[in-house]
């Protein structure tokens, strides 16, 4: 069973810490730990803070110097030129951002709905050399993208899949469908097989078993998977960069990435695109915080 | 029971079906990749022949697609062609695509590459012409610019820089050789100095440049002497070395004898080098190491330098008075902004910036001859004045003397004194790799990486190397 | 990777054996053909985008074909090899890779064994901590790259203003030989820690507490119980956390790219980042595959222990 962040608050109050802190001298040991803690989790969170004010301040604010922390101007100007272009018509970067959206939306679905019949029969059926089969098939998500993408360029230059959508989404599809079958399999084999069992006998056939019994059991755990595949699609850079090179099929990563290195850098731009950017993927990750564990070891540790 | 069968004959021919689909996938890329060696053998004849005169355009909708990189000349351009362009010709719509800047190059010859490109005209830096005829990329416009371009109503060395390969190598128009492009944006460095910090006259020699910085940088705490191109990205920090080597008298190879070694890191290059790592670097600001464009404007709006060093067609936004701290308007902006050609030296050399027109050779034929009925419209001396008003940086000699050019910008006229005084890199098809030794190596001297030296001497064997081994294909190094 | 099993394609061979069948309509070769049927499209979709991808690769490596310059590709032995593996250059790659690999891998596993320890001690907040570390994980590397770019900068950055603030020296941190690694790697540090904290942290709360409680009866001390019983269960937990992060270190690209570009001069470049150059730069298709080739290998390995360890995990 995977180790939630619930069940690590819920299984807490049980352990008690107050012996053996008692033995080492006193109230001083909880508190230290309560201030070390507390100054790491500063350092961790400043630079989000940070990106988040920096995104409400004034231009003329950002470059401040010595830094302003609290005493600066509010605007939410960088949101609007985040969506809005100057001559008022819609911004590149909030066409790049609904690319992205399609981009990591069909891959999603396209790696989930090849991964999980491929993850169910793993489960169920006994294969030949099958445990093979799946470290094979979670080796190739490990491969460099600088030097898969360079065979991909010759074979999408053949096919007319550079600077396409379809391109995108059907190299982000491969590299999901090894996590969606690691980390369905999990899911998988924690549905007991002698449901399907139990409904063939019934006169169902396997397949239907599986469409009827078995694949209602698993929503929960493919939404968990079709999140963490969408926030690889989603954050995903060196694909695209190299990928694509028109306005109409950008993604949102290079589009962020070519705010810097025009004539002016506006970073009250770039942290109002990167909060627009980000704050999608934290409200998912929030949602599958139960399966984190699973999903960011591409479904090979589950505990 | 229907359900099982249904289900059962459904899925067999979906899956042949796909398995063959994938399998044709693949025997059709395998074949098309092994094909591929034979098929090319012929492109290097060089690049296909544009026609001489404009082929029939059509009546129905069409757009011309531009590739640049994201920079305001580029917006200017779309809105300036849709504006103007489309009163000849209704039906065009001009699409000026932008990458990232350090992604420009890779993304135009990823494309060529490709064969296919969405595209139609690609605004080649000057330097990446050579590569682009040596695989054919472009159309050959040599009988084309016969026919329909007024060729000496321009300063020859702007031909031959923006079109010309191989290379224009005596700042003369070499009338035999063939010519690959037009001009659309001509550029070059101004040197922007704080007249209220330094006075109103600029520096005339380098020396007195950096001795004027120096002592601006003393007398203004918090103000840096000088600010410039650093950076090891795009050909950021190698402007900057061939600029200084230039107005020290060096030469970045002989042409003739395809020699680096031994020319670069002549004494001469070896005193630009001194010059620029040891007497300009220290007058920049902490950090300034990886600075370009952006940055270098960011510091002289913030009112952080006395002296910079930035391409022409990207300080427009120096003016703007929301961007700056230096007033609250153009004139009060402009009273303590200066613009000035750059110091001369040993000699009087800039370095040439900007962009030519060059017309793709995987675009649709009638896109092509609406590309060449673009270049020749905008060729035209209304336009180029036009375009001049509308903030471009016209080729045309009428257009660059014209009051509506010499009044748009205060750097303008910088640029019209320049035009003369230009020198560019080689536009050989190795340009890219020869660009990238040098900026990695200039930055890694001005950032105390490397002694500048060691350096210089590394920039010119390595780049050595890589035109002795032009030869080979693309097994042939790193 | 392990070496291509040969699959699917073949139809029926495959499938050595269905589980046991529930009585009915031929159940067996239901099983087998829908077993055939739910893999292999699965299987055939990273065939053709990863396996027939490098099997190209691995043959251009042999050649010196450009992708730009065209013509025949000519067969040139083991000449690329050669020349990567005799090459300065590379090594110096090699060696920037691998100090920045084993910092940054060892500075989050530090860093996040820590705080999943701290973590774990807590009684009351354990969800919200956990929740508030997880964030900087959650963002694009390009964001992280663009916005730690933005509060290094020497001039305006925010730390040099604290540092400031505080009485210290500016600091070039993107623009000097060793600071601009060292940012490199705090960067990847502040990114990934979370990553070693979540699985480090997922090891501490799986440590049964009846051995805790052993341990306290025996008034053992607490370093004594941290040894013999936190650590050594832990243990195989964290190293394949190792294991992933330092296979996905070796892979980086974008943070490089975006954060110093590879310089000061070439001194933060990557292996990752020389092959991009070599790829897409100098068109040298035929270098550049087998220089992509020879990374793949060093993943192979590296891949090849994590599912060793992966293995010994899920049996033991």
């Amino acid at each position: 069973m995977a180790v939630s962040v619930d069940e690590a608050v819920s299984a807490a109050p049980a352990r008690d810490h107050t012996p053996p802190a008692r033995r080492f001298g006193g109230r001083g040991r909880p508190a230290l730990e309560v201030v070390l803690l507390t100054v790491l989790a500063v350092v961790m969170l400043f630079p989000v803070l940070w990106m988040i004010e920096t995104s409400i301040k004034d231009n003329r604010d950002v470059y401040a110097i010595p830094a302003k922390f609290f005493d600066f101007n509010v605007t939410l100007d960088h949101f609007k030129d985040v969506f809005v272009a100057p001559d008022g018509g819609r911004s590149a970067l909030s066409v790049s951002f609904l690319n992205s959206v399609v981009v990591a939306g069909v891959s999603t679905v396209l790696a989930t709905v090849l991964g999980v019949p491929a993850a169910w029969a793993y489960s169920r059926f006994t294969l030949k050399a099958k445990k093979d089969q799946l470290f094979f098939i979670l080796s190739t998500r490990f491969m460099p993208p600088v030097v898969v993408v360079i065979p991909i360029f010759l074979m999408y230059r053949q096919v007319g899949l550079i600077d396409s959508k379809l391109g995108l989404i059907l190299i982000y599809a491969a590299f999901n469908v090894p996590f969606t079958i690691w980390m369905m399999k999990g899911f998988v084999d924690e549905v007991p097989a002698e449901y399907e069992d139990a409904a063939m006998l019934d006169g169902y056939t396997r397949l239907q078993a599986f469409w009827k019994f078995t694949l209602p059991l698993l929503v929960p755990g493919i939404a968990a998977t079709a999140v963490f595949a969408l926030i690889f699609s989603w954050n995903e850079f060196v694909f695209a960069i190299f990928l694509t090179s028109s306005d109409e099929v950008r993604t949102a990563p290079p589009a962020i990435a070519g705010l810097i290195g025009g004539t002016t850098v506006d970073w009250g731009l770039v942290a109002a695109a990167s909060v627009v950017f980000a704050l999608p993927v934290l409200v998912f990750a929030y949602l599958v915080r139960k399966h984190l564990v699973a999903g960011v070891t591409l479904g090979a540790v589950r505990r | 029971m229907r359900h099982p069968k249904l289900t059962g004959r459904l899925s067999v021919p979906g899956r042949k079906a796909r398995l063959a689909t994938a399998a044709m996938l693949l025997v059709a890329t395998t074949m098309a990749a092994c094909g591929d060696g034979q098929d090319d053998g012929d492109a290097k004849a060089g690049a296909p022949k544009a026609p001489a005169t404009i082929p029939e355009l059509t009546k129905d909708p069409l757009t011309l697609s531009f590739i640049w990189f994201d920079w305001p000349p580029a917006h200017a351009l779309e809105d300036f062609a849709n504006a103007e362009y489309k009163k000849e010709r209704p039906n065009a719509t001009i699409k000026v695509n932008t990458v990232p800047n350090a992604n420009w190059h890779d993304a135009m010859f990823t494309q060529f590459a490709a064969h296919k490109t969405d595209f139609d005209i690609a605004i080649l830096d000057s330097q990446h012409i050579g590569e682009a005829v040596t695989n054919g990329n472009i159309l050959d416009l040599t009988d084309f610019v016969k026919n329909n371009i007024d060729v000496n109503a321009y300063n020859p060395y702007l031909l031959a820089a923006y079109g010309q390969f191989p290379q224009a190598e005596t700042g003369k128009r070499d009338e035999n050789a063939s010519l690959y492009g037009l001009p659309l944006l001509g550029d070059t460095w101004t040197m922007i100095y704080r007249k209220d910090l330094i006075g109103d006259k600029p520096p005339q020699t380098w020396d007195e440049m950096i001795s004027v910085a120096g002592k601006c940088q003393a007398d203004n705490p918090g103000v840096s002497g000088l600010a410039f191109h650093q950076a090891n990205g795009s050909d950021a920090a190698a402007v900057t070395y061939n600029t200084v080597n230039g107005i020290y008298g060096g030469n970045l190879w002989d042409p003739k004898t395809r020699k680096i070694d031994g020319v670069l890191n002549d004494a001469a290059g070896q005193e630009a080098m001194d010059v620029l790592v040891n007497k300009m670097k220290p007058l920049t600001a902490k950090g300034s190491g990886n600075w370009f464009i952006d940055e270098v404007n960011a510091a002289v709006a913030q009112g952080k330098a006395c002296i910079a060093f930035n391409w022409i067609a990207a300080s427009g936004g120096l003016l703007d008075p929301k961007q700056s701290t230096l007033g609250t308007t153009r004139e009060q902006i402009l009273d303590k902004l200066g613009f000035a050609t750059l110091p001369s030296q040993k000699t009087n050399l800039v370095p040439l910036g900007g962009m030519g027109m060059h017309v793709s050779a995987y675009s649709p034929a009638a896109n092509q001859a609406e590309a060449l009925n673009f270049m020749k419209w905008f060729e035209r001396p209304d336009i180029q004045k036009k375009w001049a008003a509308a903030g471009g940086v016209p080729a045309r000699t009428d257009a660059l003397e014209s009051p509506e050019f010499l009044n748009a910008g205060p750097f303008n006229k910088v640029y019209a004194d320049s035009v003369p005084r230009m020198r560019d890199m080689w536009n050989v098809p190795e340009y890219a790799r020869l660009v990238d030794i040098e900026n990695t190596n200039v930055n890694a001297a001005l950032n105390g990486a490397k002694k500048p030296k060691d350096a210089l001497d590394d920039i010119a064997r390595e780049q050595q190397s890589v035109l002795d081994s032009s030869g080979r294909k693309g097994g042939g190094g790193l | 990777m392990s070496e291509p099993v040969p699959l699917t394609t073949d139809g029926p061979g495959q499938v050595a054996s269905a589980t046991p069948p529930a009585r009915g309509r031929s159940p067996r070769l239901g099983d087998r053909g829908l077993a055939v049927a739910f893999i292999s499209p699965a299987l055939l979709l990273l065939l053709a985008m990863s396996v027939f991808p490098l099997l190209w690769a691995l043959y251009l490596s042999f050649t010196d074909y450009s992708a730009t310059r065209g013509g025949p590709a000519n067969f040139v032995g083991f000449g690329n090899y050669t020349a990567i593996l005799t090459s300065a250059q590379v090594h110096t790659r090699a060696l920037t890779t691998l100090i920045y690999v084993v910092g940054a891998v060892s500075l989050q596993t530090v860093l996040g064994f820590t705080i999943a320890y701290l973590i774990s001690r807590r009684t009351h907040g354990r969800g919200l901590l956990t929740t508030l570390f997880m964030v900087p994980m959650m963002l694009s590397p390009v964001v992280v790259g663009l916005f730690w770019r933005f509060m290094l900068d020497a001039q305006f950055g925010v730390v040099n203003s604290m540092l400031g603030s505080i009485g210290l020296e500016q600091v070039e941190w993107l623009t000097r030989q060793r600071t601009a690694l060292v940012s490199l790697i705090v960067v990847d540090t502040w990114q990934w820690t979370p990553f070693i904290m979540l699985i480090a942290l997922a090891g501490l709360t799986a440590v049964p507490r009846y051995l805790y409680e052993a341990a306290s009866i025996d008034r053992a001390s607490e370093w004594f119980r941290f040894r013999t019983i936190t650590l050594p269960l832990v243990w195989p937990l964290l190293l394949i956390a190792v294991l992933f992060r330092a296979i996905e270190a070796f892979r980086l690209f974008d943070l490089v790219y975006i954060l110093t570009n590879g310089g000061p001069g070439v001194s933060t470049e990557t292996l990752s980042f020389h092959v991009y150059k070599v790829a897409f730069l100098g068109f040298n298709t035929g270098t550049a595959s087998a220089y992509g080739i020879l990374m793949v290998l060093v993943v192979v390995v590296l891949t090849q222990l994590y599912l060793r360890y992966l293995n010994k995990l899920k049996e033991g």
